[in-house]
């Protein structure tokens, strides 16, 4: 994933003035940095949600977009999911599982709810849960699901310490199976513990690095 | 604790929120009210005139009889729906956690929604008296109206606060109802006699239900004070919907709200989806599953369109295709979903097209048997001439399909849109559009309404020319709005 001179602003106001990145394939991405200084919608641009200003971005060699085949590879967190009405929180994670010829059984969907702490809530309506087991849920899905680059914006918000950990352990095990993880953070610890590597916002824009790409 | 006098911090809000205004424009607001009513009165007084006063009784007594047992139920229902005691979204706020008398709280929306039963319940009484009575008219007997849709409104109070016989008689009401419609429906297929005369215990019956009444108010306003916060706070939210969707002509906004409500209270258990279905095919089938009393409903529905057997045959057919777009609309809150949010679309990496064609063959399958049922039940009722009539109700399956998915997909109200300027007045464009956004496509029903319109004999071609007619309008639907390489069931803009 390439990134190329980006440029994205809201009215008058520029949030990403010429950022550049690059993650290679395999590799994982945290990028840190203060409230509004552009994460989240650096992370819409790569997802295709945001067409910025200017510059380019390269997803496995083409364009983000909103074709199927972009989102059978990619998933991402970046936008909160409207929940299906009348579904319950295990019937969601089986219809991704299906949506993608998986049988959910052999998916491990029960170990999944399992992993994140919601088999006392299989039976509910997402809806009804609370903000951190609604973002529990989002995360199970996105790591139930075959893909092979993983957006994530804030995975930590949240979430308890456990779960923290457990999250971190999932972006790690994913990384090693060959998949790519850009991701937005505040959390140092936890960006460190998921094995990806920080960059820091400011570090992406022209004026203070001549080479785009992460710091390690 | 000591208790605040409400009326006081009432006034002082009412005078605050006003403060800005200039003193005529209050006056000018209630002139415009009243020549509005005025204007509108003499426009429409023969024909408001002809609804509740004709000049002769024209109407059975069992008409009459299931007409009260369906309004008194359907009244009961939307009072329990709203209520009925309900209080604006910054008073649940501010006023009903601070320490203020209750009763004195809540006795205006009391006042309000018992000042609104009487008169709708008189208007009621006065129509069906109207259209059933002998001359002269019993004025008792509109009197015994108003007083039982009091009545009406003190068993919906005494249900708000959620007991256990309260869920029981809801579902007793909603019977009742149905077999209020029922008896429509057997009297337009039976032409049951006009009514005779009336008992002379009405005049008694209507005093003693009167003191009945009154007592029970005067208890029910006493125990204003034990009504829970939680069901006046559920009350404001409705209202607060009921009020953000008027003025915003905004109508998702109840539907979202009423979806909410309905699976808030619903304990559900994970069950596979069908494996064997296409994944959103299953997904909306287990949806369908999940409302038994909707699919019920439905059914009953199928005799409806017999009501209007002895007006104008067209009506009859367009009745048959409004009720296949309901049929179909069972399933279509997940269509709704996908087109306000793509964001569970993106996680299936289903294409629109995938994705609307798995969507379409539950509700396809719902308006065929619903469209089929009805159509055989006129023909039974003799309402139709002879022919394969089951045939065509199938046929208007995709139709139904199309308008309803077509009706879930249209998102808010655009009122950007330029103003009509009419004779009649100004018409907002937005609001006019989407109220017929998904009714338009149900134009591909247009040999449907012909067949039953011509009151010949139904023959194959004809139900041929409505298959082709259905099955080229979905496709095109399909294409026309949906992309193999577009996830998003809306165009990027």
């Amino acid at each position: 994933m390439q990134v190329d001179g980006l440029v994205v602003g809201y009215g008058s106001t520029p949030v990403l003035n010429g950022v550049g990145l690059l993650v290679p394939a395999g590799a994982g991405v945290c990028v840190t940095g203060e409230n509004g200084i552009g994460k989240s919608t650096l992370l819409r641009c790569v997802a295709g949600l945001q067409r910025p200003d200017d510059g380019e971005i390269r997803v496995f060699g083409g364009r983000p977009g909103s074709t199927p085949d972009y989102w059978r590879a990619v998933v991402t967190t970046v936008e909160p999911p409207t929940w299906y009405p009348g579904l319950t929180a295990r019937e969601h994670a089986e219809l991704v599982c299906r949506a993608h010829g998986q049988d959910p059984a052999a998916a491990g969907v029960d170990d999944a709810l399992e992993q994140f702490g919601l088999t006392g809530h299989r039976d509910a309506i997402p809806a009804s849960l609370s903000s951190g087991q609604k973002q529990r849920l989002t995360l199970a899905l996105a790591f139930l699901r075959p893909s092979s680059l993983l957006i994530l914006d804030e995975p930590e918000q949240r979430l308890d310490r456990d779960g923290r950990a457990l999250v971190a352990d999932l972006i790690a095990e994913y990384l090693k199976t060959g998949g790519s993880i850009l991701m937005a953070s505040h959390d140092d610890d936890f960006a460190a513990a998921s094995g990806t590597d920080i960059t820091t916002m400011e570090s992406l824009s022209p004026a203070s690095s001549s080479s785009p790409g992460p710091t390690t | 604790m000591t208790t605040v006098a409400v009326r006081p911090v009432r006034r002082w809000i009412h005078q605050t929120q006003v403060a800005h205004l200039e003193r005529g424009e209050r006056f000018g607001t209630f002139y415009v009210i009243v020549l509005s009513v005025l204007i509108l009165g003499s426009m429409f007084w023969n024909h408001i005139h002809g609804l509740v006063w004709p000049t002769h009784p024209d109407i059975s007594g069992l008409a009459a009889g299931s007409l009260t047992t369906v309004l008194t139920g359907g009244l009961y229902l939307a009072l329990r729906r709203l209520g009925p005691l309900a209080i604006s979204r910054p008073a649940a706020s501010w006023l009903l956690t601070a320490p203020v008398s209750r009763r004195r709280l809540l006795w205006p929306s009391l006042a309000v929604a018992s000042v609104f039963a009487f008169i709708l319940s008189a208007v009621a009484a006065l129509a069906i008296t109207g259209h059933a009575s002998p001359r002269p008219l019993p004025l008792v007997l509109i009197i015994l109206g108003a007083v039982a849709g009091l009545g009406v409104l003190l068993v919906a109070l005494a249900a708000q606060p959620g007991r256990r016989w309260a869920r029981l008689l809801d579902n007793v009401v909603a019977l009742v109802v149905a077999g209020g419609l029922a008896g429509l429906v057997a009297d337009a297929a039976v032409g049951a006699p006009l009514v005779s005369g009336f008992p002379s215990l009405v005049g008694p019956a209507t005093g003693a239900l009167a003191l009945v009444v009154g007592a029970f108010f005067v208890l029910a306003v006493r125990n204003l004070n034990r009504t829970p916060a939680d069901r006046i706070l559920d009350a404001s939210r409705t209202a607060g919907t009921l009020a953000d969707s008027a003025f915003g002509v905004e109508p998702s906004w109840v539907a979202d709200m009423l979806e909410r409500q309905y699976w808030a209270h619903r304990k559900l258990r994970s069950a596979g989806l069908n494996a064997r279905l296409p994944v959103l095919t299953a997904q909306d089938l287990r949806l369908a599953l999940r409302r038994p009393r909707r699919l019920l409903w439905l059914m009953l529905a199928t005799a409806l369109p017999a009501l209007l057997s002895h007006a104008p045959t067209w009506l009859l057919g367009i009745a048959v295709l409004v009720g296949a777009l309901l049929a179909a609309g069972t399933t279509a809150a997940n269509t709704r979903s996908d087109a306000a949010n793509p964001v569970m679309l993106r996680m299936l990496a289903l294409s629109s097209r995938q994705a609307l064609t798995q969507r379409l063959i539950v509700p396809a399958v719902l308006a065929a048997l619903w469209s089929a049922t009805s159509l055989t039940l006129l023909q039974l009722l003799s309402a139709l001439p002879p022919g394969p009539w089951w045939a065509l109700g199938l046929a208007l399956g995709p139709v139904g399909a199309a308008a309803a998915i077509r009706r879930a997909r249209v998102g808010f109200v655009d009122n950007s849109l330029l103003p009509l300027e009419t004779p009649m007045g100004t018409v907002s464009t937005g609001p006019a559009l989407a109220s017929v956004v998904g009714y338009d496509l149900l134009l591909l029903g247009l040999p449907a309404i012909v067949l039953i319109a011509e009151g010949s004999p139904l023959t194959w071609v004809g139900v041929a020319v409505q298959v082709g007619f259905a099955a080229l309008g979905a496709r095109f639907y399909l294409s026309g709005t949906t992309d193999p390489s577009r996830v998003e069931l809306a165009k990027p803009s």
